[in-house]
């Protein structure tokens, strides 16, 4: 709405304008009621010959006076000015009764838009449509006004509507509202349509192409956004997880983008080959917004080009899970954590549902529970770059290929410089092949893969020789059942002294990122020596660990997940304030324990935090901001502070003596 | 999208309220708005930062649990990987495409089935065993390195700051 333009330009305030129009509106009535009457009252037989009676067309003195304001220019100035501020008032109270207060960035879509309307329409009538008189202006001005008001009720909508759908507790009549807002934008479009044809009879085919093509743009916004509103509001009413979901929105978008897109882009060809304007500036400016259109096109046709392969490649590699699968997996999606009652098997043996799997695959192409490489493409002949064939380097090489487990292709480049001359480095390289998508991320290196599951097998049976879980690992494919097969004795650690090859596992450094610690001793392993994984994975074991191992922590609090948003929001501030509370105490009596551990100071400490039982938590910006609060807040801190000093001055008294 | 990530969230929110790990608590700051959380942690045990309360946002995309969380902490913390203003620079936030180091490998990068307390999980870890490898804050790791002590006493007077003391 043009209102929120007031905000930054310095221009009065809307009770100032709309004063200023009803005074303006108050005035010409009454010129145009002078005028009337003046003549009615000189409209005698007597003067009859003056010829001033052609200027009343009728007896009637509503007539009259419709008649007279809008004939007189200054009037028509006057009525155009009260139109906007009608507008301005009635987009004032849409936004009251559906929006209420529209938060900073819907402010900043509307403003952003606002202008870019104004600027493209602004070079349509001048630089397209080239209009000339006076009357044409005020009516495409008219046409557009009413259009960029609707134009900007769909982007509010829009942005709402995205809002809305982050919340899961939105009471039902503001989606009611924001629906039957769509609806009356909808049946408006209808109107502007019939008007379109209307005009369209009398001016044209032109005119009526580049009127329908606006108020297409504007039908499919609209429509775009009540369509994806129904899908939202139906998946929220329903219970479990809708499998086809994804489906639906996923082709609304493709289908609705498309559609803009191509009519925006005839909308502007139209313009360029229509208005002969080639060498103007209006024309320098459609075409740069031909191009990005096209661009934009080019852009959508790709991805939904990847999107097919994905799903492609997807329902060709991996089956859908039979029952007995997915009854035996008996745990939830781990992606969207909802119960599966169909699902795709990958081959690492993880379940997923199908959308879930989908939508991850467009932008990766590795397992998300394992990081097992997904790629599509059998193994190729390998690329040999040894400069003469020879050495066990190629051997490796070959030995990998020949893996009939191995899934990527990996290349394996060796490059002995010594050989050559002395100065000369040698490195070895290896390049793993995924290509699922035309742009591939980096993906995992298969042997790097192997490596860290192998590590997180050796931790939990730190007695397995590496080559042995590794060469199982291959077979499984995951972590979990080589576990399980270790521990049902399907495999078998031979006896001490065959240990081989785990130090270089284990070892935590290694020379360079691309360098690949090659073990030919035991002739079927590539192991590189990436350290950080094991360190960051041992991390967190031992982290959880401890956590299991702490027993002294504040006593667990309220494990009940309650079903109305505002009792959860306030059990959550409870639990935060006791959670600072007991940490707080708990270090105060750590403090005082440290200097002396015959004074029973917990009592101390206890005390001083029932004397600031009422502080709250306050470091959320959005509940501090009042100032009252804020205030209060500090003045408790300080309290705090006072007694935190007098509690460790009593302490150091009763250490004293 | 939003959908799926929102039920997602609420999952994740009533996992996190029903069996709270140790230490960690983590809600929407707004109910009015689920991808906007606020965490709560507190410094893990045997460490300087024991006994503190570390508040922090935690900012989800739309397309949740595809993307990862972004994590900032409220509170000023001096600590090698998280950035001055108060980003943590860890793998597990990293989406599987980008790596700022330069040396991480996907495999401890972000994927759809970390969650909220993993990550608040890793997030204990790191504060427990700075990574100086990849530091984010330049300063931090340098005195993490070479002066202990002095480390330590930020850490303390952090603690002490966050409880309100």
């Amino acid at each position: 709405m043009p209102v929120v333009l007031l905000e930054r330009i310095p221009l009065p305030s809307l009770k100032t304008y709309t004063a200023f129009c009803v005074a303006l509106l108050a005035s010409a009535l009454f010129y145009a009621h002078r005028v009337v009457t003046s003549l009615e009252s000189d409209s005698d037989p007597s003067n009859s010959a003056t010829g001033r009676e052609q200027v009343l067309p009728s007896d009637s003195y509503t007539w009259n006076m419709l008649f007279v304001v809008t004939t007189e220019a200054w009037c028509v100035w006057t009525l155009v000015n009260t139109a906007y501020c009608c507008l301005i008032l009635l987009g004032k109270l849409i936004q009251k009764l559906v929006f209420g207060d529209l938060r900073v960035s819907e402010q900043q879509h509307l403003k952003d838009k606002f202008w870019n309307f104004l600027f493209y329409k602004f070079i349509f009538i001048f630089g397209v449509m080239n209009v000339q008189t006076m009357e044409e202006v005020v009516m495409w001005v008219a046409w557009f006004t009413v259009l960029g008001f609707f134009h900007l009720l769909t982007q509010l909508s829009k942005d709402r509507f995205e809002y809305l759908s982050f919340s899961p507790s939105t009471p039902r009549f503001i989606h009611v509202k924001l629906l039957s807002l769509l609806m009356v934008i909808l049946l408006s479009c209808c109107g502007l349509m019939a008007l379109c044809v209307y005009i369209g009879l009398q001016a044209g085919i032109t005119i009526f192409a580049f009127m329908a093509a606006e108020c297409m743009l504007l039908a499919l916004r609209a429509f775009y956004v009540a369509v994806r509103y129904a899908i939202h509001l139906i998946d929220m009413n329903l219970e479990g997880i809708w499998e086809n979901r994804s489906i639906y929105v996923y082709f609304t978008e493709l289908t609705f983008e498309l559609a803009v897109l191509s009519v925006d882009f005839a909308h502007h060809l139209h313009m360029l080959l229509w208005g002969n304007i080639f060498l103007s500036m209006a024309s320098l400016v459609i075409c740069m917004q031909l191009r990005y259109l096209f661009y934009e096109f080019q852009r959508r046709i790709k991805r939904h080009k990847n999107y097919r392969r994905v799903v492609k490649n997807m329902e060709a590699r991996f089956p859908i899970a039979t029952q007995e699968e997915i009854k035996k997996n008996c745990d939830d999606c781990a992606i969207c954590w909802e119960k599966m009652e169909s699902a795709r098997r990958l081959p690492c043996g993880h379940l997923f549902h199908n959308s879930c799997l989908r939508s991850w695959l467009e932008q990766d192409t590795s397992c998300p529970t394992c990081r097992t490489t997904l790629s599509d493409r059998p193994p190729e002949d390998s690329t040999r770059n040894v400069p003469d064939g020879r050495g066990g380097d190629a051997d490796v090489n070959l030995q990998q290929q020949n893996n009939p487990n191995a899934q990527t292709t990996n290349h394996f480049f060796h490059f002995d410089g010594s050989r050559y001359v002395s100065w000369l480095p040698s490195f070895s390289v290896e390049v793993t092949h995924t290509q699922l998508l035309p742009r591939t991320r980096q993906s995992v290196q298969q042997t790097s893969q192997l490596d860290n599951m192998a590590r997180q097998v050796l931790q939990v049976f730190p007695h397995m020789p590496l080559n042995l879980v590794l060469d199982d690992l291959r077979e499984t494919r995951s972590v979990e059942f080589t576990i399980e097969n270790i521990l049902e004795g399907r495999l078998q650690a031979p006896l001490p002294g065959s240990l081989m090859s785990r130090n270089g596992l284990l070892s935590e450094e290694s020379d360079e990122e691309t360098q690949q610690v090659t073990s030919l001793s035991t002739g079927n392993a590539v192991i590189s020596a990436l350290a950080s994984p094991a360190e960051s994975q041992q991390n967190f074991t031992d982290e959880s660990q401890s956590e299991l191992r702490r027993d002294d922590g504040p006593a667990q609090f309220s494990s009940r997940f309650s079903k109305s948003a505002t009792e959860r929001e306030t059990m959550l501030q409870e639990r935060k304030n006791s959670m600072l509370e007991q940490a707080r105490r708990r270090y105060l009596t750590n403090q005082s324990a440290s200097g002396s551990s015959n004074i029973d100071t917990r009592a101390m400490g206890s005390e001083l935090v029932a004397s600031s039982e009422t502080w709250q938590f306050t470091n959320d910006p959005n509940s501090s901001s009042n100032e009252t609060q804020t205030s209060s807040s500090e003045y408790q801190r300080h309290c705090r502070e006072l007694a935190f000093q007098a509690a460790q001055k009593r302490i150091h008294e009763q250490r004293n003596t | 999208m939003a959908g799926s990530a929102l039920k997602r969230l609420m999952a994740e929110y009533k996992q996190l309220t029903m069996n709270p790990p140790e230490g960690i608590i983590a809600g929407p700051v707004n109910e009015e708005n689920f991808f906007e959380w606020e965490a709560l942690i507190m410094g893990p045990e045997g460490t300087c930062f024991e006994g503190g309360v570390f508040p922090a946002r935690l900012t989800f995309p739309p397309d949740y649990p595809l993307s990862p969380p972004k994590m900032k902490f409220t509170c000023e913390l001096f600590h090698p990987n998280i950035y001055p203003d108060g980003r943590v620079c860890i793998s597990i936030l990293h989406a599987p495409g980008d790596d700022p180091m330069g040396y991480e490998t996907s495999a401890e990068r972000w994927s759809p089935v970390q969650s909220v307390e993993k990550i608040l999980l890793s997030v204990v870890s790191m504060l427990a065993e700075p990574n100086d490898e990849s530091a984010a804050n330049v300063d931090a790791a340098k005195t993490w390195r070479e002066d202990r002590s002095k480390f330590n006493e930020v850490a303390e007077r952090t603690v002490r700051k966050t409880l309100g003391l």
